[in-house]
């Protein structure tokens, strides 16, 4: 099932599962039938007999502490008698290659393994029909290679159906016999076999915002428009003309050898999660910070940002224009919140306010001003950021996109001459990335420097360099085309172009 | 990054950990009753003693890290017991025999009792919940409550779902911190700081919310709705060891009593 950001997929699927309309209400018509039961008609319960549903959060869906019980989970509901849970609980994690896992604790597994795992959960009652929402979204390429390569050996024994709802479109696609395509009002654009529905739709489904498949289009990331239309104004400056500039091209921020090591975890010993990482970023540059998960991207991020003091080496940032020599762990709050900007991947995280005006708004007294919603410079934000529609909605209830810019137009405000991001592409559909990335591109005209922790092939084809981390190390310093042209990680979604 | 501590588990096989949790349970209740209860430190003195034998010889626990991980208990029971010491009402009673006297202070029998008191049984608190809860995981608590007492599955194992949340939780509560840090968000006041915290709060139940809707909805679509029976994947029996736990017991409780009025 393909289409663009609230065009349904996920209602579609948790209709198959039976929890729409039972568990999650609304107005029905039409009829759905799965297998021979009618879904309007039917108790979830009955229809999770037949189907199983896995999402796109491994930690929201596993209950159990521990894998076996986890997969058990499902067969206990059902009413299994023991034995037969016995054989039938290996038999599940094999076909996800969990095999031998059984002892593990849920919560001690990488992401990929999670969701595997919650793939072995609803396979072991041997539904008819599995449905995956997005079951990658969440997981680094490793993670995902092994989701799908799994997928593709379920898909292959044909015993039963598969539903996939994806975005990563260049990995699903090779498993699918048909395509549902569905437009942003949740209507059928068309149903039928992947190469006749990408030859007569891949362009509309392009103009809709969704990403579209390689195969599909001789699309490529310098596609990546700039900001969307009406949005800002290019050549604008957006700094108040009082604040210092950083000089173009010069070193902000230089990191020298920093080592961070977690004191004693639960094993007792001690874990290192970053390995003398040295990093420059220099004005008006953007550089990619790639690595699987658990490299150490986060935790570089926080002591980049003076969160967390590194066991060895330094950090310094530039300030006003000047040579990079103060430790941000040791600036007041307010300075460093005008040198160093952080977003989260989870923008609700940082929410202070109960309007989008008043979020931006709280950005203000870093500069020494009132916190006014009417302020000039939060109403110009807001419209720049095409969020000024929504200027009196309560951030909590934005769409994903819609939060993430607003997550940046608050960092934005105060104008940090470093900006940190966190995925900030993260489960957008196409339009969301590329006005996620277009505002990006402008925040950078004014010489702001921008670190991207990310996952996306197609955010680190524009970025400058790209600094990749495996297991605390930098193993690789250099520019996005070197990295796309031969990464140094076994991708599932080709890096390569 | 785990900001929790590491939890306290059995590190070899031992009498406790055999047991079913209801057992211990029982055991336990019957205990900090009793201390609770009964008047005077001679009952929860010997019901402290009783819990530390048994913590030592019976739990399988790393004793190494049981210290540390009562410490805060310890120090609370140490403060409370001392300033009860130092404020009962009966160091004002000038006809009470006085234990000691410096100065202005008077400390009389009564109260040193009275301190005393308080402080084993919140010593028998700390070593019984250890006894109880320490000695087996979560799991097997929730299948022993759900197979021997009949608690609703539903709620055994949803609390279950929920403790797996705690740390992320805990994880988000740091992120939301560290967001307002770096936005350079700094309340003043006492009114500026109670009303961050409440909007910090705010925005971990929101998000505590949305996990929990999403974790519900995953559950009832693998089966989890309440009105069929359940199979049973790792059964717990009740033997003759828990009958021996139970006895044993309830006869250290009667022992102590016994002994606390002789």
């Amino acid at each position: 099932m393909i289409g663009p950001s609230g065009s349904g997929k996920s209602t579609l699927a948790r209709a198959l599962a039976g929890l729409v309309p039972h568990e999650l209400p609304g107005s029905w018509c039409g009829s759905l039938r799965v297998g021979d039961l009618d879904i309007a008609s039917t108790p979830a319960r009955v229809v999770s007999g037949q189907t199983g549903i896995v999402f796109q959060e491994p930690e929201s869906q596993l209950v159990m502490p521990r894998v076996e019980d986890e997969v058990a989970f499902g067969l206990e509901n059902r009413g299994w008698e023991r034995p037969a849970m016995r054989a039938r609980v290996p038999g599940a994690l094999e076909l996800v290659g969990l095999a031998g896992f059984e002892a593990r604790a849920t919560a001690a597994l990488s992401g990929g393994e999670q969701q595997r795992l919650a793939i072995a959960d609803v396979l072991a009652p041997m539904p008819g029909l599995l449905i995956l929402d997005e079951p990658t979204a969440n997981l680094d390429p490793p993670g995902m290679d092994g989701v799908f390569s799994r997928l593709a050996s379920i898909a292959a024994a044909r015993t039963r159906t598969l539903v996939i709802v994806e975005h990563r479109l260049d990995a699903a696609l090779p498993l699918a016999d048909l395509v549902l395509l569905l437009n942003a009002g949740g209507r059928q654009l068309a149903f039928g076999l992947p190469g006749e529905v990408g030859r007569a739709h891949a362009e509309e489904l392009a103009r809709l915002g969704s990403w579209v498949p390689r195969a599909w289009a001789g699309w490529t990331a310098d596609d990546l428009p700039g900001p969307g239309a009406g949005m800002v104004q290019p050549g604008e400056s957006r700094h108040e003309p009082e604040l210092a500039q950083p000089v173009e091209g010069h070193a902000v921020l230089i990191a020298d050898c920093v080592t961070v090591r977690y004191p004693r975890a639960a094993e007792g010993v001690e874990r290192v999660a970053l390995s003398a990482v040295s990093l420059v970023l220099h004005a008006g540059e953007r550089v990619a910070l790639v690595g699987p998960n658990g490299s150490g991207k986060s935790t570089l991020l926080f002591a980049l940002a003076g969160l967390r003091r590194p066991s060895g080496g330094t950090v310094r940032v530039a300030v006003g224009g000047r040579l990079p020599d103060l430790d941000p762990a040791r600036l007041p709050g307010r300075m460093l919140a005008r040198v160093l900007g952080l977003v989260f991947q989870n923008p609700e995280l940082g929410f202070v306010a109960s309007t989008c005006a008043g979020e931006v708004a709280a950005s203000l007294p870093v500069q020494g001003r009132l916190p006014d919603p009417a302020d000039q410079q939060v109403v110009r934000a807001l419209r720049d950021f095409g969020l000024e529609a929504l200027a009196d909605e309560d951030p909590f209830r934005l769409s994903e996109g819609e939060q993430r810019r607003l997550g940046i137009a608050a960092a934005s405000v105060i104008g940090p001459s470093i900006l940190l991001l966190d995925e900030p592409t993260f489960a957008l559909d196409r339009r969301g990335a590329e006005a996620v990335v277009g505002l990006l591109d402008w925040l950078r005209t004014d010489g702001q420097a921008q670190l991207v922790a990310t996952h996306d092939p197609r955010l680190i084809a524009v970025c400058d360099r790209v600094v990749a981390l495996d297991q605390g190390r930098a193993i690789f310093d250099g520019s996005a085309a070197a990295f796309l042209a031969d990464p140094p990680f076994r991708p599932a979604e080709p890096w390569r172009r | 990054m785990s900001f929790l501590p590491a939890p306290l588990e059995p590190v070899r096989p031992a009498l406790l950990t055999r047991v079913a949790p209801v057992t211990r349970l029982v055991v336990g209740i019957a205990w900090l009753g009793v201390a609770v209860i009964v008047a005077g430190p001679a009952v929860p003195f010997g019901l402290a003693v009783a819990a530390l034998a048994a913590l030592v010889l019976l739990s399988g626990l790393p004793l190494a890290r049981v210290p540390t991980r009562l410490a805060p208990l310890g120090l609370a029971a140490l403060g409370l017991g001392l300033l009860t010491v130092l404020v009962d009402p009966a160091n004002g009673d000038p006809v009470a025999r006085v234990a000691l006297a410096l100065g202005p202070l008077r400390v009389t029998d009564a109260a040193l009792s009275a301190g005393l008191t308080i402080a084993l049984r919140l010593a028998v608190i700390a070593l019984v919940s250890l006894l109880v809860f320490a000695t087996s995981d979560p799991t097997r608590l929730a299948d022993s409550l759900v197979q021997q007492w009949r608690v609703p599955y539903r709620f055994a194992y949803g609390t279950l779902a929920a403790l797996r949340i705690v740390p992320l939780l805990a994880a988000d509560w740091t992120a939301i911190g560290t967001v307002r840090r770096l936005r350079g968000i700094e309340p003043r006041g006492v009114r500026g700081r109670v009303g961050a915290f409440g909007n910090e709060l705010m925005v971990l139940l929101v998000g505590a919310i949305r996990r929990a809707e999403r974790m519900a909805l995953a559950m009832d679509a693998r089966g989890f709705d309440g009105d069929q029976p359940r199979g049973v994947f790792r059964p717990i029996a009740l033997g003759r060891l828990d009958a021996a736990v139970l006895v044993g017991g309830l006869a250290v409780v009667i022992a102590a009593v016994a002994a606390g009025r002789g």
